[in-house]
């Protein structure tokens, strides 16, 4: 008899703590992938003095663009940002680069410039990486929030006072096609 | 990319003269083969007959020369078609290959590395019967690709309790993928999640020996394949959604189950085969154009995974 009460008590304990430790790895996942997208982001704002100093010489009318991209850098790594604004100067350091990558196709000659091709390369590497870390940061936060509402583990989830996690979107004018004709004109 | 036309063109205009000498020589080929079926079958009939008749005395010792006799015709048969094949696959395939891209070479009795096979990772028991042929090998556009068939078994126990595992069958193929990348990921076909769902998925991630289960947001994708990977960024660095659309788009021109993997920037694809492929038929003319674009098709399928998965665009760092 005194078996079966072992048991009995033994068996939720154990669960239990097969779900808390289930749920601490998913929110230290979704914490890890956030730390990688972080890294992939200070790569990216590193590139940008490279980037302005190759093309400045090439790309006279695009003064406008190469001061808006280096201010938005310098803000930026001076660290002094909350979260939200860390997110809006990404997204806005994001719209000025594609600016100025359609807006070198006015200039074949900074094209083919081998300095400027293989900056490129390497920020297309680098846009594909934040691509796919930020993928990543969704399924973290997916498979987290999964934990969180679903039964049995919401119940340890909201004993431990875990909430939800808001997934990575893009901000709503970025998703405005980019007009390329406008770009290409001004 | 050659079309049919040009296929058509090319048989018409260059192979069908070497398709013709082929075809003499397997004629040649045939009769021997007849010829020395019918002297076995008769000399072991008759010698079957006079043991009929002395059967009690001599029986085991005339069955003996007459097995012997069986395995002398079929290792003569054996000799007879070995040249014949040698020479068609130097002649047809060879000038197929060519065809397909200058820059390709073939061996034909050359295979895949078995260390090469198992550094793939996507099969985890190390055969023991490891055989292939068909080599092809060389540079299109800007991507080194090895491929060729493979047949690897692996055999345990002996006698009676004999099991035989076939652990693959079919086309190998090895490419040097566009973008640099240090872990390793590995994409499988899906059986459990198509029969089981969410249940089959949670199956999936029990399964240590293979690494993290990395769950894709392409539905049809994910319905297909169920990959593993050391990273889970690197993992989706490497299948973009343009990739994964694009294997989904692969599997279903071959209509088979795919095994994917990348490794030390390297794509491995394995094409599983029921049957022997670039063998000549024997029994049949040559001179007919639907074996030459059964060929072809096999040739460009694996030559074609280089657009299939557009291994040639190089936007990246690596060149």
């Amino acid at each position: 008899m005194w078996i079966a009460v072992g048991i009995g008590v033994a068996v939720p304990v154990v669960v239990v703590i097969i779900i808390y430790n289930g749920l601490i790895a998913r929110k230290n996942q979704v914490a890890k992938v956030f730390g990688t997208i972080d890294a992939l982001l200070k790569k990216r704002y590193d590139l940008i003095p490279q980037l302005v100093a190759t093309v400045k010489a090439y790309m006279q009318h695009e003064r406008s663009l190469l001061t808006e991209i280096t201010e938005a850098r310098a803000k930026a790594v001076s660290g002094r940002l909350s979260d939200d604004q860390q997110v809006e100067l990404d997204n806005i350091v994001s719209k000025t680069l594609g600016s100025i990558m359609v807006a070198v196709e006015n200039y074949p000659d900074l094209k083919a410039n081998q300095n400027f091709m293989h900056l490129q390369r390497t920020m297309n590497e680098i846009e594909e990486q934040i691509s796919a870390a930020r993928r990543a940061y969704n399924a973290a936060v997916e498979a987290f929030n999964n934990a969180v509402e679903m039964f049995p583990t919401n119940i340890v989830a909201s004993m431990m006072g875990y909430k939800t996690k808001s997934f990575f979107e893009i901000a709503a004018e970025q998703r405005e096609n980019v007009n390329a004709d406008k770009l290409l004109k001004s | 990319m050659k079309t049919l036309e040009d296929l058509k063109n090319f048989y018409e205009t260059a192979l069908m003269p070497d398709l013709k000498v082929i075809e003499q020589q397997r004629r040649s080929v045939v009769h021997k083969v007849a010829w020395v079926v019918i002297a076995t079958v008769s000399i072991a009939a008759v010698a079957f007959f006079v043991a009929a008749q002395s059967l009690h005395e001599a029986g085991p010792v005339v069955i003996f020369p007459i097995i012997v006799g069986l395995l002398i015709g079929a290792g003569v048969c054996y000799l007879l078609t070995r040249g014949y094949v040698a020479d068609f696959k130097a002649l047809v395939i060879e000038r197929i290959v060519h065809f397909i891209d200058e820059n390709l070479s073939y061996e034909p009795k050359r295979c895949i590395d078995k260390s090469t096979f198992m550094l793939s990772k996507i099969f985890t028991t190390k055969p023991n019967r490891y055989k292939g042929d068909d080599f092809v090998s060389g540079k299109v556009g800007a991507t080194e690709i090895q491929f060729s068939e493979l047949n690897a078994v692996y055999e345990s126990g002996s006698g009676r309790n004999r099991h035989r595992y076939t652990v693959f069958r079919g086309i190998f193929f090895v490419g040097d993928f566009n973008k640099h990348f240090t872990g390793q990921t590995i994409v499988l076909p899906d059986t459990a999640e198509k029969l089981f769902g969410r249940l089959g998925q949670k199956l999936q991630s029990l399964n240590i020996f293979r690494g993290n289960l990395i769950k894709l947001e392409d539905p049809e994708f994910e319905s297909h394949f169920a990959v593993y990977g050391s990273d889970q960024v690197e993992a989706r660095y490497i299948l973009s959604t343009s990739l994964m659309a694009r294997i989904t788009d692969f599997k279903e021109k071959t209509g088979k189950k795919i095994y994917l993997s990348f490794i030390g920037s390297m794509v491995f694809v394995a094409v599983p085969y029921t049957r022997d492929l670039f063998e000549p038929r024997l029994f049949k003319t040559l001179l007919d154009f639907e074996p030459v674009r059964q060929y072809f098709d096999d040739l460009q399928l694996a030559v074609g995974i280089i657009d299939d998965l557009n291994l040639n665009t190089r936007i990246w760092s690596k060149e």
